[in-house]
């Protein structure tokens, strides 16, 4: 036999996902993130990875970061910062590493520490070779 | 809505690309959520081979997976049942919520799952093995007349280790409609790709795009009789292949190992992810992003 106490708790868990499913299904803008910063430890490791593994990184890149991060032929989302720009560029590769593995939830950034550590690393790589151009073309 | 504004809408919900980054597991869950904004939609079909000349089960599921925000997925799932010389029925529908408590990678991530279901006994998913083993003798037919409404909470824990994923599930699932025991179950499983380096080349059959786990999972008992006896256990060995950024199919068979459990359920999915769906729904409707 069913309980009507028991039918009115289900019944108001089921009203309260779905009113906050509504109420506070909104993105957190991307912004600067004073406490998203990578340990010294962490922003000291070096790429392992030798130029020969880019082309796997622009691949991974492509799969995974480009629908946010954009590159020279897709836009970049207003929500994600542009990855060729100084402030990012001058990030040790650790640092990148460690942004990339940790994610910032907070901000719609995803944790990619489900890739192979070597795939981050392809990925750091591709990250810097996206301010070549531009320096190229100074 | 107008026909016009009907159609942008549709055509911006076509393909993106982003990477599914799709775990090969059916039963058990890691501590990843859905990417903000990605819907992803999922279809399933489980076999049930029963012991004892019982009839064959097949139960389809179809999964529709929303990303809120960094820490807060959800999912609606439909699911049927049918068993061979019987009929096909509708067994229900699932809601989901799934939570992340710490927004930062640690060595081991929790997350919460709460999930309301409104099924029948008909319901032959094995989504998850919980409380005992029992053996489906009565006809779907039969079986779905008998409504059955349940609260289900898992604690996720799950760890990322040189290119390994460990996952463990405890699970709680209680029965509000009948007066039944709190049942619990539990799901483990540990997965990796195929190969830790990506290839430069676009191909479907580079070994980077394949994952290979093993699941293992099953009953608990109840708060009546807590413990292994007289549950299924199974344990599954499976794949999934990304076929592309948006695409990928999985597939699994699970081998009981308990007199109790089946003899084998074999799992087949698809998965097809929209990246960026929310904010394409929010331009499609307010013109601005």
């Amino acid at each position: 036999m069913q309980s009507p106490r028991l039918t009115a708790l289900v019944r108001s868990i089921a009203l309260f996902t779905v009113l906050t499913t509504s109420a506070l299904a909104q993105d957190v803008p991307s912004q600067v993130d004073p406490s998203w910063i990578a340990p010294a430890s962490a922003a000291a490791r070096t790429n392992p990875l030798h130029a020969s593994a880019l082309p796997g990184g622009r691949k991974i890149f492509q799969h995974t970061c480009i629908t946010c991060h954009g590159d020279e032929t897709h836009a970049r989302s207003n929500h994600a910062p542009d990855l060729a720009s100084p402030a990012v560029q001058s990030e040790p590769d650790g640092a990148l590493f460690w942004r990339i593995s940790q994610g910032n939830a907070r901000h719609a950034m995803p944790s990619f520490s489900n890739l192979p550590e070597a795939q981050r690393w392809q990925l750091v790589l591709y990250i810097r070779s996206m301010a070549q151009p531009k320096e190229a073309a100074k | 809505m107008s026909p016009c504004r009907f159609a942008l809408a549709l055509l911006l919900l076509l393909p993106a690309a982003a990477l599914a980054q799709e775990n090969p597991y059916f039963v058990t869950y890691d501590h990843r959520m859905e990417e903000t904004g990605n819907l992803e939609i999922s279809t399933q079909t489980t076999i049930v081979q029963q012991k004892h000349n019982l009839p064959t089960l097949v139960a389809p599921l179809m999964e529709i997976e929303y990303g809120w925000n960094g820490w807060w997925t959800s999912e609606l799932y439909l699911e049927g049942s049918s068993q061979m010389h019987d009929t096909a029925v509708f067994s229900g529908w699932r809601l989901e919520n799934r939570f992340r408590p710490l927004l930062r990678d640690h060595w081991i991530n929790p997350a919460l799952y709460f999930e309301f279901e409104d099924t029948n006994e008909a319901s032959q998913l094995r989504k998850e093995i919980v409380g005992h083993a029992e053996p489906v003798t009565e006809s779907l037919a039969v079986l779905r007349r008998e409504k059955s409404r349940e609260l289900e909470g898992k604690l996720i824990l799950s760890s990322d280790v040189h290119g390994w994923n460990i996952a463990e599930n405890f699970i709680v699932e209680k029965n509000t409609t009948h007066a039944e025991a709190t049942e619990f179950g539990y799901a483990f499983a540990i997965s990796r790709p195929l190969s830790t380096v990506a290839s430069g080349n676009e191909c479907r059959l580079c070994r980077e795009n394949f994952r290979a786990a093993v699941e293992f999972y099953g009953g608990l008992g109840d708060t009546e009789v807590f413990g292994i006896p007289h549950t299924a256990q199974f344990a599954a060995p499976g794949v999934v292949w990304q076929l592309s950024p948006a695409n990928s199919v999985k597939l699994s068979t699970a081998f009981g190992l308990t007199p109790d459990s089946d003899r084998l359920l074999v799992r087949l999915g698809y998965t097809y992810e929209i990246s960026g769906f929310g904010s394409k729904v929010r331009r499609a409707f307010s013109g601005r992003d």
